[in-house]
């Protein structure tokens, strides 16, 4: 848990000083998407909550529904 | 207009291409329990089908030098099929790059160190990978160098300590297995190993120099194809029939080295080797993903990402499998299909776009 | 400038910091907590049917000197090794149940040898090979016996030149180059044969023998298994038939009636080889055999002079007779236990792959019927340091 924090904190302070003072917005507000994206997903993973995994829906997709798949051997 | 400033040589792409091949070399395990004993056939033949869509590639990315495949997507396409084509190429990557940390993070738990937490382990993988990535493509050409020559002394040099224990009557009987079978081994190494040099048209639009590429690219592929050749052959003539039911026959094989009871307990090394190698192909999948992402979003550099990207990447790499046996299970099964229409179908279709619609214009950005 | 001393304070600092972290890993054990298990032998409880699990464990004697000195100091009954055994449902629950017994985990990296009893082996290995296949830390390198009786016996047997008895079965199935009336046979060789559709393996065989209190161990044959299971047993003869037919003859001795029937002539085999053709004819299976092999005269009793061309040539077929009937002892003794240990099976299976489709499922009928075609060259290649045998000059000049 602390883990997590400590390197998201460390990843902040790395990359958005430099971004605000060369005041690349649109670079700052990707970067919050993926980093509140990937804060959400390690949050999620510490506190055991269940992440669903797009292979499996993928698997799901393709297999179930489409019907594609080699025989098992 | 692109967003690497940094120029790479095309036989830097070379070294890039046979390092990245190599990295795969674990990788065949997918196939052995398919394809058995008739692997070596399967690796030439997945070859040979993948030699004419990589030299489109080729092909692709001189026709429009100086750019990555996402510019290239929405030039061909158009601004919006173009950006949905992008989409579904970074999907791709990010998923692939999960599955390969999470395979080096398999070999270490399987293997070498039992105890360790698994999310340590990808931790420490991904912020290596995430600091190469952040240098820039010109610090991962040059490193290649060095890497391929691990890889590849690692390969020689296990294949003639095991050649005593060879048995090459493990190869017959020829043609044994049912073509459904062999068919899907071809399918799994022409896109696992080779059909993943996809990426690399993110990265051919740094090359300085265009004319060479073809011949450099080609030889690349050579080298890793001719790698894992070498351990197929390995794998087969000492294991024979037990090579399937192995969780991986490298390193069984490895195990076996037994001479003048010195050089015994070889897999640690084989371990290191891999991870050197797999670090290579980790960390052309991450720049490749990260610049794809910034160019979908008109960023001006890609080095903000890079942390966020593999902070994702590690919690995904932990939780998209359950244990190695869904991760061969999907792998060999919906993990290929998906991906056989990045790899086989678009890149040729746009260069056939591309020359119908006479692209890329000078003057007029993108198509009418 | 202040910004650029902090900036390589911080780097300096993040460094610092990471080496704890970064300079090992969680699963390092230690010598001392650490139990070093160089043999293992599984037998079966009488009462409940669970696995009797005995492992060999070095002594490490950390006061210094080490394991040697031990012995010095008490006598005969302070031994360098520890036989410790438990017992469980499985392979792997009686070993994590040692623990109970030593309190550190068995670490298995350095066992030479896995001996499975008797009573194991004849109600089938399947059951029991799987966790030494499975384990990361065993070795397919080490190699497997079957004992006669109880495993936990072998592992007592004090060995006189060897201290430990693990180490001394090796060396003993390692050294079969000196007689070829067993070989070694290692895990994954095993495993192969076992997954082989008619291959039947073959393990050596361990016995032991008292003599006047002293127990000695020795390698008696080989067993074959059927299916996992041990159907029988070969005698040393017999398992040299396999090893003549498979190449894997390297020295031993050969002893034929001399020429003149009055004494024997001992050889001493220098090099084997053999190649095995398979064939069918008229819908017979035929296998065509050559073995060449190169001997020396050692020894001979009788006072006939043997180093004439003529008496060579004599010896030379005597030795291929015996070869032979070593080979179809062999033959024989596989077709009463309907176990094809020469694996005639797969190299059909490699050269005739269409036809053995048909002929697989019904190998136990169809393996009576094969036919051995033995072609077999002896040549003495030397004698040693005799030309003529410690005799009087009687007749011939």
């Amino acid at each position: 848990m602390i883990y997590l924090l400590l390197i998201y904190a460390c990843i902040f302070i790395i990359n958005v000083p430099g971004l605000v003072k060369r005041k690349e917005w649109r670079e700052l507000a990707v970067f919050s998407i993926f980093y509140v994206i990937a804060f959400a997903l390690g949050l999620m993973y510490v506190l055991d909550k269940p992440i669903p995994s797009p292979m499996k829906g993928l698997q799901h997709l393709i297999v179930d529904i489409l019907g594609i798949e080699y025989p098992q051997g | 207009m692109s967003i690497e400033k940094g120029k790479i040589s095309s036989q830097q792409l070379l070294f890039l291409i046979a390092g990245f091949v190599h990295g795969s070399v674990l990788l065949i395990d997918f196939t052995v329990g398919i394809t058995e004993h008739q692997t070596w056939m399967v690796i030439l033949a997945g070859l040979v089908i993948t030699v004419p869509v990589i030299v489109s590639y080729v092909a692709l990315a001189k026709r429009f030098p100086g750019m990555n495949l996402v510019q290239i997507n929405d030039m061909v396409y158009g601004r919006f099929l173009g950006k949905i084509i992008s989409i579904y190429y970074i999907f791709f990557f990010m998923m692939t790059l999960s599955f390969n940390i999470r395979d080096v993070g398999e070999l270490y738990i399987t293997f070498l160190m039992q105890d360790t937490p698994f999310i340590f382990l990808l931790i420490v993988f991904t912020a290596t990978c995430a600091f190469a990535v952040a240098k820039g493509v010109e610090v991962l050409a040059r490193t290649s160098h060095l890497f391929v020559v691990t890889g590849l002394f690692a390969i020689i040099s296990t294949f003639i300590l095991l050649i005593d224990q060879m048995d090459f009557s493990n190869f017959l009987p020829l043609f044994e297995l049912p073509f459904i079978k062999i068919f899907q081994g071809i399918h799994i190494v022409s896109v696992i190993p080779f059909g993943e040099t996809v990426v690399f048209l993110m990265i051919m639009g740094c090359l300085n120099k265009t004319e060479h590429a073809v011949k450099n690219t080609l030889s690349g592929l050579l080298v890793g194809a001719v790698s894992l050749f070498i351990v197929a052959i390995r794998n087969t003539a000492v294991l024979g029939r037990t090579q399937t039911i192995w969780t991986s026959a490298s390193f069984q094989s490895i195990r076996l080295i037994n001479i003048g009871t010195v050089l015994t307990r070889m897999d640690f090394l084989i371990g290191i080797a891999q991870t050197i190698l797999m670090f290579l192909k980790c960390s052309i999948f991450l720049y490749v993903t990260v610049v794809a992402i910034s160019q979908l979003f008109g960023l001006k550099s890609y080095l903000p990402l890079v942390l966020p990207l593999a902070g994702i990447e590690v919690i995904l790499a932990a939780t998209v499998f359950q244990s190695p046996v869904d991760h061969a299970t999907i792998t060999q099964n919906a993990g290929i299909i998906y991906s056989v229409p990045l790899i086989f179908v678009f890149p040729p279709l746009s260069l056939l776009i591309a020359k119908i619609r006479g692209l890329p214009k000078p003057e007029r950005g993108k198509g009418t | 400038m202040g910004k650029k001393m902090n900036f390589r304070i911080m780097k300096l600092i993040i460094c610092f910091f990471m080496l704890p972290v970064l300079s090992g890993c969680l699963g390092a054990r230690q010598i001392n907590d650490l139990e070093i298990v160089i043999g293992m032998g599984v037998d079966k409880e009488e009462e409940s049917g669970n696995v009797l699990l005995t492992a060999q464990v070095v002594k490490v004697d950390m006061s210094g000197g080490g394991a040697a000195n031990a012995r010095g100091g008490g006598g005969e009954d302070s031994e360098g090794y520890w036989n410790v055994s438990s017992k469980g449902k499985s392979i792997f629950e009686a070993v994590r149940q040692i623990t109970h017994k030593t309190g550190n985990r068995l670490f298995i990296s350095h066992n030479q040898a896995v001996i499975f009893g008797n009573d194991v082996a004849t109600e089938g290995l399947q059951a029991y090979i799987d966790f030494f296949l499975r384990a990361h830390e065993m070795r397919p390198t080490a190699l497997i016996l079957v004992s006669e009786k109880k495993a936990s016996e072998v592992l007592d047997a004090k060995p006189e030149t060897e201290k430990y008895p693990a180490m001394n079965i090796a060396k003993l199935v390692k050294t079969y180059g000196f007689t070829s009336h067993f070989y070694e046979v290692n895990m994954e060789d095993f495993a192969s044969c076992m997954m082989s559709d008619t291959m039947a393996p073959l393990a050596p065989l361990v016995s032991i023998v008292q003599e006047n209190d002293c127990k000695e161990i020795y390698i008696s044959g080989m067993a074959a298994f059927k299916n996992g299971k041990m159907v029988g047993t070969l005698n040393h003869d017999e398992a040299r038939g396999v090893l003549w037919v498979l190449g894997k003859v390297k020295s031993g001795v050969i002893i034929v009636p001399s020429p003149n029937k009055q004494g024997e002539a001992i050889l001493e085999i220098i090099k084997a080889k053999s190649k095995v053709k398979p064939g069918i004819k008229d819908g017979k299976i035929v296998m065509h055999i050559e073995i060449k092999n190169e001997v020396s005269l050692s020894e001979q009793t009788t006072t006939e002079k043997l180093a004439t061309i003529e008496a060579l040539e004599k010896i030379q077929e005597a030795t291929s007779e015996v070869i032979r009937q070593e080979v179809m002892a062999a033959f024989e003794k596989s077709k009463d236990l309907k176990a094809d240990i020469f694996g005639f099976g797969e190299m059909l299976h490699k050269k005739y792959s269409k036809e053995w489709k048909s002929i697989k499922d019904n190998w136990d009928e169809i393996y009576p019927t094969i036919e051995l075609n033995i072609d077999i060259e002896s040549k003495i290649i030397k004698t040693d340091l005799l030309k003529k045998p410690v005799s009087q000059n009687k007749e011939e000049k």
